[in-house]
C-alpha cells in the first residue's frame, strides 16, 4: 500500500528517449542528465508534497484513487466517495473493494459509476474509523491500495443570546468590548474558527478571533468606545462543515456600558431631624459621556435585610437624596449605584463603598418596660421586691436616667450607668417585705427629652385579676414558643374592674436565677421567647396578665429550651433488708438542677448468677421501691437509671446480701420453745396436781406406823436406851423406785431377843420423796434375816 | 406639494363652491402638515438625540483638548490661541431654512476633518508617542468622523427629498507646508473654532428639535 510515491513510471517513461552520439552524443549525454535530474528533482518535490498529504489530487500516480481526499465528514450523515482506477490499470469497478482498517464495507453499499469507479455511502457515526481504504481485490500490489483521512465532526454551532458590556476604566467607558454568547455545549471535533464582530461609527468592522473554540466570548478593541452611536455586533463560527453567523445585534454602543459605582457617598445626620439622613454622592463618569440614574439602598447596622428606595424616587439626574422615616440615634449603612437613565440601556454598577452614620437622638416615644420581681432575702426568712426598668423600645438615644416615683412619695431619680450596649434592666427600687398594694411610676429620660410615664401597680390580692388558661411551652427551631390562652374572667368570681391590656412573660433560670421579661399585646396568644436562653438549663416561665397596670396573677411552667440527657445519675441506697424483701431508696439532683425533665426511674436488679436483668419502670416521682419475692441468702446487685427524652444516667451498682433468717425469726424459735416448756410444765403441774394421790401412792406409799403395831411398844429409841444390850445387827437397805435409799438398820439386844429396828428415813426426808415402796418388804426381809 | 390629496367625502351640495374649494384646500393643508410633522417626529427622535448628544460630548472634549493642548505646546502658547487663519473654516452656520442650516452644518464638519487629520499629524511628529495630546486629537478625531455621518443621516431623515450632503473627502482648502511655530499656531486655531463650531452646533440642533421634530396639536380639525 502507497499513500504517494513518486511514480517510477513517469521518470521511466522520460529516461527512455535515447539519441545518437558522436556531436550528439554530448548533447544526449547532457539531455539524460538532465532528464535524471529533473526526474530526481521531480520526485523530492512529490515526496515533500506526499509527506503532507495522505493523497494526490492530481494526476493519478497510483493504480487507485479515491475522491475527496481527506474531507471532513458530519457525524450522523452520510458520506460518498469514488474509488476509480488508473487507465493503465488491468482491474475493473468489479474487483475494487472498500474497507476500514479491519472492516470491509458490504457490497450493497456500494455503487457502481463505470467499469473503472466505484462510490461506496457510509453513515458517518462516532464509532466511524478515521481511515477509509479502496483497493483491487485480491492484488498484493500495494500501488492497488489507496486510502483517505476521514475528518469526523460536526458544523459549528450557531451562537446565540448574544450580549456585550464595556467596562469604565478612569473616566472614560473603555473601548474593550466583552462580548459573550451561548451555544449548545458539543466538543469541537474538528478546527472551528470563531470570530466576533463589532462595526459602529469610525471602528468600520472590527474582528476580533476567539482562539480557544468552546470559548463562548471575546474582547474587541475599538479606537474609541462609541458613544451616542449604533453598534453592530454579530459573531460568525466557521469549519470545514459549515457557517454560522449569529443575529446581529444592532443597537446604540451606549447599551453597553458599566460605569463604576459612585464615590464620595457621604451620609449627613442633622440634628433638627432625627429620623432623617442626607445621602450625597459623585457620580463616576461625566454625563456627556453616560447620563445616569440612580439606585440607593440602606440597612440598620448587624442587619442583613437592606431596604431599597424606590427606583421611581432615584431613577432621575440626582446626586442626593434625603432618607426619612428612619430610627433615631441608629447607626445606618447606606449604599448607592448607577446606571445609564435609558430603560433597557446599560448596566448597573457594583454598589458603592458603605456610608454609615447615625441617625441624631431624638425623646423617647414609648414607656419604659417596668416590672418587678420578688426575690427571698439571703438568710432571713423575708422577701425583697425590686423594681426593674428596661429602656423604653423607641428610646431614639442613650437613657441617662430614670425617674421614679413610688406611693405618693416625690420623684426620684436614678443614673443609669452602662458600659456595654447591652440592654439590662436597671434596678430602680428594693421594697423590704412589701406588703398592701404598691403603685410606680417610672419615666425614662435621654439627652433630648423624656419618655411617656409607664406604670405598674401590684395589688395586694392577685386572685381578683384572673390568670391565663392552659399555658404550654414547645422548644421550636431554636426558640422557645409559649402558647396560652386569655384568661377567664368569671374564674375570681366575679370580672376583674380593669380590662385586660397585656401579658408579661417571665422567665427564670434554674442556673442562676437571673429573671428576664418581655411584654405582649393583649390580642397575642403565643410567642417566642426573645431572650438568650440556654440549652439544657431549666427555666420557670410565667405569664401575668396585665389589667391597666394592674399585675394580674400568674401562671407557671417549667421548661427547657433543649432538653438533655441527665448530667447525674440518682444514687441508691438501701433502706431496708429482709431475707427475701429489700426496700431501696434514690435520690436526685433537684429539678432545677436538671438538664431535663426525667419522664421515668427504671430500677435494675439482678444476682451473680442469673443472666436475667429486671427492671422495673417507675413514674418520675416514685423514689423508692421495695423488692419481694427475693431469694434469702443471696447476693443481689441493683442500680436505678433515670430517664429523659434525650438520654438516661444510671447510678452505679449497689450490692446487697439477703439475711438467711428473715429479722426475728430466731427469736420467735426460741421464744416459742420456752413458751412451749413453759405450757409444758404448767400442764404437769396441773397433771400432777389432779393426780396427786394416785402419783402419791405410787412413788410415796403409806408406810405403818409402828406404833401402831405389835412392836410398838418397842419405842424408836429402845436401842439408845438399852444400848449395851443393843448392837448393830444388820442393816437392810431397801431400795425404792425413786434413786433413794434408806438403811434400816436392825438391832439385836440380848436382853430380850428382840431386835430393833430403826428405820432410818432421814435421806427420804432430805429429799421429801415419799417412799413408794412401804418398807414392809423391807421389813419382812428384816425379819427373816434376823430371825434366830 | 408634502402629503396625501384628501377629498372629503361629507361636502354638502348645497355649499357654494369657494367655501368647499377652501375647505378642502385647509384639510390637505392640515393633513398634509400633519403627515409631514408625524413623518419627521419619527425620523427626529433617535438621530436628532444621538446628534445632539454626540456634539456635546465632542464640544467637551474639545475643551478639554484646547487645554491639553496649550499645556503640550509649551510657553506663549495664549498668544498663538489668538491668531486667526484663513484656511481654517468658520464656526458660523450659514442659512435660513432648517434644511440649509443642517446642510451647512454638515458640510462645515466635512471641512473641518481634514484639519483636525492635519493637525493630529503635525503634533504626532512634535509630541512624544505616548503623548496626552495625541489620544485625545485621536478621539475628537474619530468622534467627529462619527457626528459627520450622525448628521448626515439626520439630515436625509429629515429631507429625504433633498440632495444628501457631500460625503468626507470633498475639497477644502488646506494651508501650505507651516514650520513648527506655524503649525503650533495653526493647530490651535482650528481647534478653538472647531470647539466653537461645535458649541454652535449643538445649539443649532436644539432649535431644530423644538422648529421640526414638533408633534401635531392635541385638538385637530379633522
Amino acid at each position: 500500500m502507497q499513500f504517494g510515491n513518486v511514480s517510477r513510471r513517469s521518470v521511466r517513461q522520460s529516461s527512455s528517449s535515447g539519441r545518437p552520439c558522436s556531436n550528439y552524443q554530448a548533447r544526449s549525454l547532457l539531455d539524460m542528465a538532465m532528464v535524471l535530474y529533473i526526474g530526481l528533482l521531480h520526485r523530492l518535490l512529490l515526496a515533500c508534497l506526499v509527506s503532507s498529504s495522505l493523497a494526490f489530487s492530481a494526476e493519478f500516480t497510483f493504480d487507485v484513487n479515491i475522491l475527496p481526499h481527506s474531507p471532513a465528514v458530519e457525524i450522523g450523515k452520510n458520506f460518498t466517495a469514488t474509488c476509480s482506477l488508473a487507465n493503465a490499470s488491468e482491474a475493473t469497478a468489479d474487483d475494487l473493494i472498500w474497507y476500514f482498517s479491519s472492516k470491509i464495507i458490504p457490497r450493497e453499499q456500494y455503487n457502481k459509476i463505470n467499469t473503472s469507479a466505484v462510490n461506496v455511502t457510509i453513515t458517518i457515526t462516532s464509532e466511524t474509523p478515521s481511515r477509509l481504504f479502496c483497493r483491487v481485490n485480491k492484488s498484493k500490489d500495494t500501488k492497488d491500495t489507496y486510502g483517505i483521512e476521514l475528518h469526523k465532526g460536526y458544523p459549528p454551532e450557531r451562537p446565540e443570546n448574544l450580549s456585550c458590556v464595556a467596562l469604565q476604566v478612569d473616566k472614560r467607558i473603555s473601548n474593550n468590548v466583552t462580548c459573550s454568547w451561548d451555544t449548545r455545549k458539543r466538543a469541537n471535533l474538528i478546527e472551528t474558527k470563531t470570530s466576533l464582530f463589532f462595526s459602529s461609527g469610525s471602528d468600520e468592522e472590527k474582528e476580533k478571533e476567539i482562539k480557544d473554540a468552546d470559548k463562548n466570548s471575546g474582547t474587541v478593541t475599538l479606537s474609541i468606545f462609541p458613544h451616542h452611536m449604533n453598534a453592530k455586533v454579530w459573531v460568525v463560527s466557521e469549519n470545514k462543515l459549515g457557517k454560522v453567523k449569529s443575529d446581529v445585534l444592532e443597537t446604540e454602543a451606549d447599551r453597553f456600558a458599566k460605569t463604576n459605582p459612585p464615590f464620595n457617598v457621604v451620609a449627613i445626620s442633622e440634628k433638627q431631624f432625627p429620623e432623617s439622613l442626607l445621602i450625597n454622592w459623585s457620580q463616576p463618569i461625566e454625563k456627556v459621556y453616560v447620563k445616569l440614574i440612580y439606585q440607593i439602598r440602606y440597612c440598620k447596622h448587624g442587619s442583613q435585610t437592606w431596604s431599597e428606595i424606590p427606583l421611581d424616587d432615584t431613577a432621575r439626574e440626582i446626586h442626593s437624596f434625603r432618607l426619612q422615616y428612619l430610627r433615631p440615634y441608629t447607626l445606618y449603612i447606606t449604599q448607592v449605584r448607577c446606571k445609564m437613565y435609558r430603560e433597557g440601556f446599560g448596566y448597573w454598577s457594583d454598589w458603592s463603598r458603605n456610608a454609615t452614620k447615625m441617625t441624631p437622638e431624638d425623646k423617647p416615644k414609648s414607656k419604659p418596660d417596668l416590672w418587678r420581681t420578688i426575690n427571698n432575702t439571703e438568710g432571713r426568712n423575708r422577701k425583697t421586691m425590686h423594681i426593674l426598668c428596661k429602656d423604653p423600645e423607641l428610646s431614639n438615644g442613650r437613657i441617662r436616667i430614670f425617674k421614679v416615683k413610688m406611693q405618693s412619695l416625690p420623684w426620684k431619680e436614678v443614673a443609669v450607668n452602662r458600659t456595654g450596649s447591652e440592654d439590662l434592666a436597671v434596678d430602680l427600687r428594693q421594697i423590704e417585705d412589701p406588703r398592701g398594694i404598691i403603685f410606680v411610676e417610672v419615666i425614662a429620660c435621654n439627652s433630648v427629652g423624656q419618655s411617656p410615664k409607664a406604670s405598674l401597680k401590684i395589688p395586694r390580692n392577685q386572685h381578683q385579676f384572673p390568670p391565663v388558661n392552659k399555658l404550654m411551652w414547645k422548644s421550636d427551631k431554636g426558640q422557645l414558643l409559649i402558647e396560652w390562652q386569655t384568661p377567664d374572667v368569671s374564674a375570681g368570681g366575679s370580672p376583674p374592674m380593669h380590662n385586660l391590656t397585656e401579658y408579661v412573660v417571665q422567665w427564670v433560670s434554674g442556673k442562676d436565677g437571673k429573671m428576664d421579661w418581655q411584654r405582649e399585646n393583649r390580642s397575642t396568644l403565643k410567642t417566642f421567647i426573645r431572650g438568650d436562653l440556654e440549652n439544657f438549663i431549666y427555666y420557670n416561665i410565667s405569664v401575668y396578665p396585665i389589667y391597666s397596670d394592674w399585675i394580674g396573677q400568674p401562671v407557671t411552667i417549667p421548661a427547657y429550651l433543649e432538653q438533655g440527657a441527665p448530667s447525674h445519675p440518682p444514687s441508691i441506697k438501701l433502706e431496708y433488708l429482709g431475707s427475701n424483701n429489700a426496700k431501696l431508696v434514690w435520690t436526685d439532683i433537684p429539678q432545677e438542677k436538671q438538664t431535663g425533665f426525667i419522664v421515668n426511674y427504671t430500677l435494675y436488679y439482678f444476682t451473680l448468677n442469673e443472666s436475667d436483668v429486671q427492671a422495673i419502670i417507675l413514674p418520675a416521682n416514685t423514689y423508692s421501691y421495695h423488692l419481694m419475692t427475693l431469694s434469702s441468702n443471696t447476693k443481689y446487685l441493683t442500680k436505678v437509671k433515670s430517664s429523659t427524652i434525650k438520654g438516661s444516667a444510671t447510678s452505679p451498682e449497689h450490692m446487697f446480701i439477703t439475711a438467711k433468717y428473715a429479722p426475728g425469726e430466731v427469736k420467735g424459735i426460741v421464744v416459742g420453745a420456752c413458751l412451749g416448756f413453759l405450757f409444758l410444765l404448767l400442764g404437769i403441774t396441773i397433771l400432777c396436781f389432779y393426780k396427786w394421790q394416785s402419783i402419791e401412792s405410787k412413788w410415796w406409799p403409806t408406810i405403818p406406823n409402828p406404833e401402831n403395831s405389835r412392836i410398838g411398844t418397842w419405842t424408836p429409841d429402845f436401842h439408845l436406851k438399852n444400848k449395851a444390850r443393843c448392837r448393830p445387827y444388820a442393816s437392810v437397805q431397801a431400795h425404792y423406785s425413786l434413786p433413794v435409799t434408806s438403811t434400816l438398820i436392825g438391832y439385836h439386844c440380848l436382853a430380850s431377843g428382840v431386835g430393833a429396828l430403826k428405820v432410818q428415813f432421814s435421806e427420804l426426808r432430805a429429799l421429801g420423796v415419799a417412799a413408794s415402796t412401804p418398807p414392809n418388804a423391807a421389813l419382812q426381809r428384816f425379819n427373816a434375816s434376823t430371825a434366830p | 406639494m408634502i402629503g396625501h390629496m384628501y377629498f372629503p367625502l361629507l361636502l354638502q351640495p348645497t355649499k357654494s363652491f369657494p367655501s368647499a374649494l377652501l375647505s378642502l384646500l385647509l384639510v390637505m393643508a392640515v393633513h398634509s402638515s400633519r403627515t409631514v410633522s408625524l413623518s419627521r417626529s419619527q425620523n427626529c427622535g433617535i438621530p436628532l438625540q444621538q446628534s445632539l448628544k454626540l456634539t456635546r460630548l465632542i464640544h467637551k472634549e474639545s475643551v478639554e483638548l484646547i487645554r491639553t493642548y496649550k499645556a503640550s505646546q509649551g510657553a506663549m502658547s495664549e498668544l498663538f490661541c489668538k491668531s486667526s487663519s484663513s484656511e481654517v473654516p468658520q464656526p458660523k452656520i450659514s442659512g435660513l431654512e432648517p434644511s440649509e442650516r443642517l446642510l451647512s452644518v454638515s458640510s462645515i464638519l466635512q471641512s473641518f476633518l481634514p484639519h483636525l487629520q492635519r493637525v493630529l499629524e503635525q503634533q504626532t511628529d512634535l509630541q512624544s508617542p505616548s503623548s496626552r495630546l495625541l489620544t485625545e486629537l485621536s478621539n475628537v478625531r474619530n468622534r467627529s468622523t462619527s457626528l459627520a455621518s450622525v448628521i448626515s443621516c439626520l439630515y436625509q431623515n429629515l429631507f429625504p427629498n433633498l440632495p444628501a450632503p457631500e460625503p468626507a473627502g470633498g475639497p477644502t482648502q488646506m494651508p501650505p507646508p507651516q514650520n513648527i511655530f506655524q503649525q503650533k499656531v495653526y493647530g490651535c486655531v482650528v481647534l478653538r473654532r472647531f470647539k466653537d463650531f461645535l458649541l454652535n452646533v449643538a445649539r443649532e440642533l436644539r432649535t431644530l428639535k423644538s422648529r421640526v421634530c414638533r408633534m401635531p396639536p392635541a385638538n385637530t380639525l379633522f
